[in-house]
């Protein structure tokens, strides 16, 4: 291959250069090339990669979304769970404390029946008391009487004579009775012996 | 037979980039073997150097039509 | 049959039937309009235009977040072209500025290129230097341009050599980096691309063609030995398609690493 094949190459116009020479550009593919990789990349830049990267962007954010989703799902459950056991816990508390509540307040009760029998006791007691107060009174009373009779029926048998009128005036029985029981007996000289009373 | 000398002369070129390339591919495989996870960093480099390396084959195939 | 009788078999019919192919069968003009011829090359590049936009526009239209096959189909290569290539070389930073004109380049270069294994169309359109070249001028006048636009036309001069060296050296580097950045880059970008394609487009016509002048020649040996032919011919033909997806890829890839090199805060 020569230069002077070269050189008619370049020239504009001319058909066949690259018949014989491939490695020079036939003019008319260069810029038949030019403009089909201009027509495709008109194509690309404008159709094509909008379109991509638009359907990329979404995918992306559809998965981000997706995960966003699911994250504020599982915090919605986080939050129901905590707010059950909080529920629960307030419940538990509330139990113990209703417990304790009944606790104390059956303590109270027990308390009050307890104060309640007692006095209920107290007072079957004390109407006890009274009652064998009031009998002693009675029994007193009577005795009192009964032995100022029956010693004046006595006195009476020995002095041969009622002197049921005559101790009722004077009241001696009564007397006698009253002295004995404050202690200081004086001695009568009612009979002879006197000294062991 | 007919022929050029220069078919034979661009023959015994492509002998240097040959085995350029055959090297490159070497320490690319060796690289990748020892560190699996180095490969797609290596890939690229690999590429470019057999395509350097094949630039000479092509020098040599523009000198043949010359 | 010796490979006496082969060679001086092929020797003989080699001038007539056009085999072996020269580099003459790479220019087909089909017709011509208004003077100038339109190449096989320069219609299936108008066949290819109109098909990827046909099916970009078509599985894109309608984008939608769960993809249908079409759409998965060229999500996945869009997705290569971004996350594989772009991101890798420029930098998550601003890379997304260039995706379409990577992803238009790689599919671009791939469609064309798998054509030199379609039946029928069998031509890969950047066999035709013209055509590396156009996108070769793109991708030069990007990445020069960005790159001053960013360093300022004096500060690109300056960002081509390194930082840190000695005086003396910095003229040789400079001249070293001048004619890497200026000459060499486009020239073995467009190159690289046109060469893998011609070189693999003649590997398939000889071993086609080959086989059929041996299944024509008049031995039946010959006739025998037109198979292995044809097998090796479906072979180169598979790894033609590797080269040809590799050769894209490559292309992508450097003028993505020439974009992210210009675009570099250091050389």
């Amino acid at each position: 291959m020569q230069l002077n094949a070269i050189l008619p190459a370049l020239m504009p116009g001319q058909e066949e250069p690259s018949a014989t020479l491939p490695i020079l550009p036939y003019l008319p593919e260069l810029v038949f090339g030019l403009i089909a990789f201009a027509i495709i990349y008109w194509v690309v830049q404008s159709k094509v990669v909008p379109n991509l990267e638009k359907a990329y962007a979404e995918r992306t954010e559809a998965i981000q979304g997706g995960i966003h989703k699911a994250e504020e799902a599982q915090a919605q459950a986080q939050a129901a769970l905590e707010q059950y056991q909080a529920q629960l816990t307030e419940a538990r508390a509330e139990a113990s404390r209703i417990r304790e509540d009944a606790k104390a307040q059956g303590a109270q009760i027990i308390a009050e029946m307890r104060e309640q029998a007692a006095s209920e006791a107290a007072r079957l007691t004390d109407i006890a008391h009274k009652q064998i107060e009031a009998e002693r009174q009675q029994a007193i009373v009577s005795l009192r009487s009964d032995v100022g009779r029956m010693s004046t029926d006595l006195a009476s048998r020995i002095v041969g004579e009622s002197l049921h009128e005559e101790t009722r005036q004077k009241g001696i029985v009564e007397r006698f009775l009253a002295e004995l029981e404050s202690g200081d007996v004086v001695r009568e000289k009612v009979g002879s012996k006197g000294e062991d009373a | 037979m007919e022929g050029n000398l220069s078919l034979v002369g661009y023959g015994l070129a492509t002998i240097g980039p040959a085995i350029a390339v055959g090297l490159i591919f070497a320490a690319y495989i060796n690289g990748v073997a020892r560190q699996p996870e180095s490969g797609k960093l290596l890939q690229p480099i690999a590429i470019l150097g057999f395509a350097l390396a094949e630039a000479l084959a092509i020098f040599g195939l523009v000198l043949f039509f010359l | 049959m010796s490979f006496n009788v082969l060679a001086s078999t092929l020797g003989t019919m080699a001038p007539a039937e056009g085999f072996p192919p020269t580099p003459e069968i790479f220019w087909q003009p089909l017709f011509s309009v208004a003077g100038v011829s339109i190449t096989r090359a320069m219609v299936v590049a108008a066949i290819s235009v109109v098909g990827i936009a046909w099916w970009l526009v078509a599985t894109t239209q309608r984008a939608a977040v769960v993809p249908s096959k079409g759409q998965f189909f060229t999500e996945g290569v869009y997705g290569f072209v971004r996350n594989g290539i772009a991101k890798d070389m420029i930098g998550s930073k601003d890379f997304l500025r260039f995706v379409p004109l990577l992803f238009s380049l790689f599919i671009f270069i791939l469609v064309n290129n798998l054509f030199g294994i379609v039946p029928f169309i069998q031509m890969p359109t950047m066999s035709r230097i013209g055509f590396p070249i156009a996108l070769v001028l793109v991708v030069y006048v990007v990445y020069h341009g960005i790159g001053i636009k960013k360093h300022g036309l004096a500060g690109y001069f300056k960002f081509l050599v390194p930082g840190g060296l000695p005086g003396w050296i910095v003229p040789f580097i400079f001249v070293l980096e001048f004619i890497t950045f200026f000459i060499t880059r486009p020239l073995t970008l467009a190159l690289r691309l046109f060469g893998n394609m011609f070189a693999g487009h003649m590997l398939l016509v000889v071993f086609i063609v080959g086989g059929w002048e041996l299944f024509l020649a008049d031995s039946f040996f010959l006739k025998l030995a037109a198979l292995p032919a044809w097998v090796l011919a479906f072979a180169f033909t598979l790894f033609e398609g590797l080269v040809q997806f590799l050769q894209a890829y490559v292309f992508t890839l450097l003028a993505a690493s020439y974009i992210g090199g210009a675009l570099a805060d250091e050389h």
